[in-house]
């Protein structure tokens, strides 16, 4: 349908022009139990179509929440009359962009949702479990959820497709006191790509996570604060991965390096030790599919990987259509848009530090007095590459061995002086995608990361 | 063409025929256009129409919600059907309820309908305002938006509203740069519903870029000292929101984790603390009209005087714990005035810092924060001196509140709110 639409329409268009034609569904699941309460049990369900028209520079964009021919015309038309209003009151005095011809990747399965029984009946049992097993705990919270976008895409190149981005997770929350009466919390979000149905099949699978979680507060009840100032740490997959995305990632996406990112200045130059390497995987990674597999991006642009950081020099950005032309590069796909009434923008998909060969026993044991962070609650960085990461679990080490547990602390630094620092970096990889990035639009990635040694300041308390 | 009464009515018909005991539902419709402005120049303009439509269920006193973007008929079935499963898939619970009929609204706000030349004339002013005045001034990405919202909400106790409002909103986010240096990035946000005077006039625009301007050299903090933190409307919201998701909302209400849990009437903060929810005052544009559960919002005061008034809890937690509900569901905060002059509050400070931004992780509900202080300077004896880098605040929510030094009389209006700038004394201040 949307290719009989769209084709004469972008004929009419002119050498400076080009367009994509969008339909896309998205769903979301939820429910909450908040100390045995069901606070929350929900779906919710968006669809409709877009349109954007690409002219002399600019942009002009229109959705709306329904998927016919009649709408696909509307949207096609409102979105060519944007682009020429912008074109007439701020041209952006270019010329058309390189074509991305490629053939259309055929619509295949869909998203099947399973019941939200399912998704109650399993919180339950899991929340059984907690309440019936470790009673000392001051409250506890289990989530269950799934989300999932599916999109058809027509480009007047003649590119497109089907995509499907189906995930789902449990998150678990545990609450306890400190032996000095202060309330602390720790959680674990355990699922990842597919449905819940597929991922979720037994919840006895998820008994030993929610001990090891249980055990961490336990250690963590009796913790000690984390002294401040600049110290020898081991950063855990999981934090190592937040700091690929945060602090890198969002510097190398192309569109804030034309917004004034410390990458600008920094292509071709040594920005991380030799010991470092980080790629944006577009679906295939170390071998295997991403957390997150982008096999097509919304502007038709086949996904491939982009290498950010090649043995400590940083090689490339990550490219939308128009950034790549601004900057001589390849695109990567990286154009993604999060709904039907969103347009693409430059996004990651499965960022990660990859591994070494170092192991994690001896990378502990090389350290004399400093710390191993093993989860992180949150973190924000900068355009400038200065990150604060907030670390709810993480260990002394003294004379190469893990001591007490610490309560929460926060790390910070200058990404691209810390990982100057990096000397050791471990044969493990641990990969998340249960996360929303936020950049004008929330999107659902994936990052991942080995265990490194490095030296970075301790927020202490 | 949509039609919300029908949408609604049909949505409620589907749902009590069913089997609901109880049910509600919202339809809206929002239209919006938005410019954009990426890495310094003009890039996109959007115009989206969109639809929504939540229903919730009550059936056996087991709730169940589902939502859709679509008004036909089968959408709408469809939806109904959908709610009904989730609420038998629930657990009963005679704590939840919707809104009786008290009184119903149909109200017009703001500007519904848009002015896009003049929205894009004073979009294109501001850019060239802010490169005449901010020339080292890079914007990352302005946001520009009008948006209409037409709703209706309907229950199956009589409850129906109907509400259409219109505003504009202006999101900046940006840093300084001249060769290779560079500040850290800032966004600000202002909402109107008024385009006759420049955007530059509004909110604290003209402070965010001239403050973002002065950060191009920074200095990292030698040492740690315990001092005054003065927080500016912007930053200080932030630290609003925080202390009120971790000590006053439904989540550590309800699970008793909160440390005000016990406190109502009681003294929380200074007595110069008076804090409110208030989406109906005057200086808040298009603020909320009708809660999640079909209640009017009415503005109450969540602190008076440094004495905890109210939390900021839903019905349902309102049923589950004794206590009395919000009178609305909007974060739009009012903060009083004090009666110092913003400059004398600044030359009272000995040795402090003037956060223009915090990058902290979630303090939890023991209070405790810590984090790195953005675009901000360091006061000493009673002057702004430089711009910081590298430095961390560190204290405690709680203690933040009681430990009052200053409230300005100047407040600043963005149109979600309005607060003044406020000192608090007993904050860590640690660089490298």
């Amino acid at each position: 349908m949307l290719h009989d639409i769209v084709s004469p329409m972008c004929a009419a268009m002119g050498s400076d022009s080009h367009a994509e034609l969008r339909t896309q569904l998205n769903r979301s699941c939820r429910v909450t139990l908040l100390s045995g309460n069901l606070t929350a049990n929900a779906k919710s369900e968006t669809s409709g179509v877009c349109a954007r028209v690409y002219r002399g520079g600019v942009y002009g964009f229109s959705s709306m929440a329904e998927c016919s021919a009649d709408a696909a015309a509307a949207v096609l038309r409102a979105a060519d009359e944007n682009a020429r209003f912008m074109d007439r009151r701020a041209p952006g005095g270019k010329g058309a962009l390189p074509m991305i011809p490629g053939d259309f990747r055929p619509v295949t399965g869909g998203v099947q949702d399973p019941d939200q029984k399912l998704y109650a009946d399993f919180a339950k049992e899991i929340d059984a479990y907690i309440a019936g097993k470790y009673p000392n705990l001051s409250s506890r919270a289990v989530v269950a959820t799934a989300d999932s976008m599916e999109k058809i895409l027509v480009t007047s190149d003649g590119a497109g497709g089907y995509t499907a981005i189906p995930r789902s997770y449990i998150y678990i929350f545990l609450n306890a006191e400190t032996t000095a009466g202060a309330p602390i919390e720790l959680f674990k979000a355990v699922g990842g790509s597919g449905t819940f149905d597929k991922n979720f099949t037994d919840p006895a699978k998820l008994y030993p996570e929610i001990d090891s979680l249980y055990e961490q507060i336990m250690q963590k009840r009796e913790g000690i604060y984390a002294e401040a100032g600049l110290k020898t740490c081991i950063l855990s997959g999981e934090l190592t991965g937040m700091l690929a995305h945060e602090a890198v990632g969002h510097t190398v996406e192309a569109d804030l390096v034309l917004g004034g990112s410390v990458a600008a200045h920094n292509l071709g130059k040594v920005v991380a030790s030799e010991k470092v390497n980080l790629v944006d995987f577009a679906h295939t990674a170390l071998g295997v599919e991403a957390p997150l597999p982008v096999y097509l991006d919304d502007e038709g642009t086949p996904a491939v990987d982009a290498e950010i950081i090649k043995d400590g020099v940083l090689v490339g950005y990550m490219n939308s259509r128009e950034s790549a032309q601004h900057f001589g590069m390849n695109p990567t796909g990286n154009a993604r848009a999060y709904s039907f009434s969103d347009e693409p923008l430059i996004r990651m998909r499965n960022t990660a530090v990859l591994p070494g060969k170092d192991k994690l026993e001896d990378m502990i044991a090389s350290v004399e007095d400093g710390y191993y962070f093993t989860s992180t609650n949150n973190g924000q960085a900068d355009t400038t590459g200065e990150f604060m990461f907030g670390v709810c679990m993480g260990y002394e080490i003294k004379n190469g061995k893990l001591g007490r547990a610490i309560l929460d602390t926060t790390i910070s630094g200058v990404a691209f002086d810390m990982l100057k620092t990096v000397d050791m970096v471990s044969d493990q990889m641990h990969w998340t995608s249960s996360g929303y990035c936020g950049k004008k639009q929330p999107m659902p990635v994936g990052c991942g990361g080995s265990d490194i040694r490095c030296k970075i300041t301790v927020g202490g308390r | 063409m949509y039609d919300l009464h029908s949408a609604a009515d049909k949505a409620l018909a589907a749902l009590t025929s069913g089997g609901a005991d109880a049910a509600q539902c919202i339809a809206r419709f929002t239209e919006t256009h938005e410019f954009n402005v990426d890495g310094g120049r003009f890039s996109l303009f959007r115009t989206l129409f969109d639809n929504s439509l939540s229903l919730t269920a009550l059936c056996g006193g087991k709730k169940g919600s589902a939502s859709v973007n679509r008004f036909d008929d089968a959408a709408v079935a469809e939806a109904a059907q959908t709610c009904l499963a989730i609420a038998a898939s629930g657990e009963s619970d005679s704590a939840w309820e919707f809104a009786p009929m008290l009184n119903n609204l149909n109200t017009a706000d703001g500007s519904p309908e848009a002015d896009l030349d003049l929205l894009f004339d004073r979009t294109k002013e501001l850019m060239e305002t802010i490169g005449k005045k901010h020339p080292t001034i890079l914007m990352e990405q302005m946001i520009v938006t009008h948006k209409k919202r037409h709703s209706v909400y309907r229950n199956t106790l009589g409850t129906v509203h109907e509400t259409l409002d219109g505003d504009y909103q202006i999101e900046l986010m940006f840093s300084a740069h001249e060769g290779e240096r560079a500040s850290s990035f800032f966004g600000s946000y202002v909402c109107t519903d008024d385009l006759s005077r420049p955007f530059i006039e509004l909110g604290s625009l003209e402070e965010d870029l001239s403050n973002v301007e002065k950060q191009l050299d920074t200095t990292p903090l030698e040492g740690k000292f315990e001092g005054v933190a003065v927080f500016p409307p912007s930053s200080l919201s932030s630290f609003l929101y925080s202390i009120l998701g971790n000590f006053a909302s439904d989540t550590t209400i309800l699970d008793g984790t909160s440390p005000w849990r016990d406190k109502l009437g009681q003294v929380v903060a200074d007595s110069r603390i008076s804090l409110s929810a208030a989406p109906r005052h005057e200086s808040v544009v298009c603020g909320e009209r009708f809660t999640g559960e079909g209640y009017p919002s009415e503005d109450y005061d969540i602190i008076k005087n440094g004495v905890l008034e109210n939390f900021m809890i839903s019905q349902y937690v309102a049923n589950k714990t004794g206590l009395p509900r919000a009178k609305n569901s909007s974060s739009a905060l009012v903060m009083a005035a004090g009666d110092v002059p913003y400059a004398d509050l600044i030359a009272g400070i000995e040795r402090g810092i003037l956060v223009g931004r915090f990058s902290g992780g979630n303090p939890g509900t023991s209070g405790d924060f810590s984090g790195v202080a953005k675009n901000s300077f360091l006061i000493e004896n009673g002057k702004i001196t430089c711009a910081l880098s590298e430095t961390m605040i560190s204290g405690n929510l709680g203690e933040l509140l009681k430990n009052v030094c200053a409230i300005s009389k100047e407040t600043v209006r963005d149109g979600a709110g309005e607060l003044p700038y406020a000192a608090f004394g007993g904050v860590t201040v640690s660089g490298k």
